[in-house]
């Protein structure tokens, strides 16, 4: 009785620090950063936009014009290609004049998706400076 | 003799509390390490696909365009002259976050390119176009 009495006066003194509110306060911490963490990371493709809107017939001669059509047609050079032999013209052309960019010239209703396919295949064939205008 | 009967208290008092807390601690560190407070846009779109995507590890700002042409941005439809307010006040909060445009496949590029300018008028001079790895989710 006297043991047991001694024992429960001496017991929260000598244990130390009572944790319960400290775990509180770091379990709400953690919830707090589980709910807001997102892991979700987008990946995606750098183009460039140029300044001046340019005239693709008559850019130099420097760059490689690819033009996609409000439909989603694709010429390079002039000549209507598939979206996958992209990448083929634009190794060939690169071939001619290593220095050369590629500016692509979309229409304004062209798809997005066929922007970026376009700009896909460009970067396939080693070329990563990409610029991109739209026209009316 | 006192002594030995506290330590046979230390039983009957429960659950040691330490080694769980150490736990919960790494997991609070790990979590505030990898948190990033992502600007998500609040719609799906469906992206273009793309082999060489890149993974920008900063790109925070996800402006999304739908196929019908709205806007999304941090979880609301905005205008296009809203944008670069908007990526202003972002881009002073957050300087070193990069914007990443989320255009469906079949929304127009003339849009696309138009909310570019926006955001680079805004001062981010760093926007990349999603897009998905080929057969990946």
């Amino acid at each position: 009785m006297l043991g047991r009495r001694r024992h429960l006066s001496a017991e929260p003194e000598s244990h130390g620090i009572d944790l319960a509110p400290m775990l509180d306060f770091v379990i709400n911490l953690l919830i707090f950063f589980i709910i807001t963490a997102v892991f979700v990371k987008e990946s995606g493709l750098v183009l460039n936009r140029s300044t001046g809107v340019e005239n693709p017939t008559q850019s130099d001669a420097e760059s490689i014009v690819i033009q996609i059509l409000a439909n989603g047609d694709i010429y390079v050079d002039d000549r209507q290609v598939d979206a996958q032999a992209v990448q083929a013209n634009v190794q060939r052309m690169k071939a001619a004049s290593p220095e050369s960019a590629v500016l692509i010239v979309a229409n304004n209703a062209a798809p997005t998706g066929v922007l970026v396919e376009v700009a896909d295949e460009v970067r396939q064939a080693g070329v990563f400076d990409v610029t991109f205008n739209t026209t009316e | 003799m006192h002594a030995k009967r506290h330590i046979a208290a230390e039983e009957h008092h429960g659950i040691d509390l330490a080694p769980m807390l150490d736990f919960t601690i790494n997991l609070l560190i790990f979590f505030i390490i990898t948190t990033s407070f992502i600007k998500e846009p609040g719609v799906t779109v469906i992206k273009p696909e793309a082999s060489t995507a890149a993974n920008d590890p900063n790109g925070n700002l996800l402006i999304a365009v739908r196929e019908s042409g709205e806007i999304w941005m941090d979880r609301r439809e905005v205008e296009m002259r809203d944008i670069r307010l908007m990526v202003e006040r972002f881009h002073i909060e957050r300087p070193d976050d990069n914007v990443v445009i989320i255009a469906d496949r079949e929304s127009a590029a003339g849009l696309v390119a138009e909310v570019m300018d926006m955001v680079k008028a805004g001062g981010i001079q760093n926007v990349s176009i999603a897009a998905d790895a080929p057969g990946g989710g």
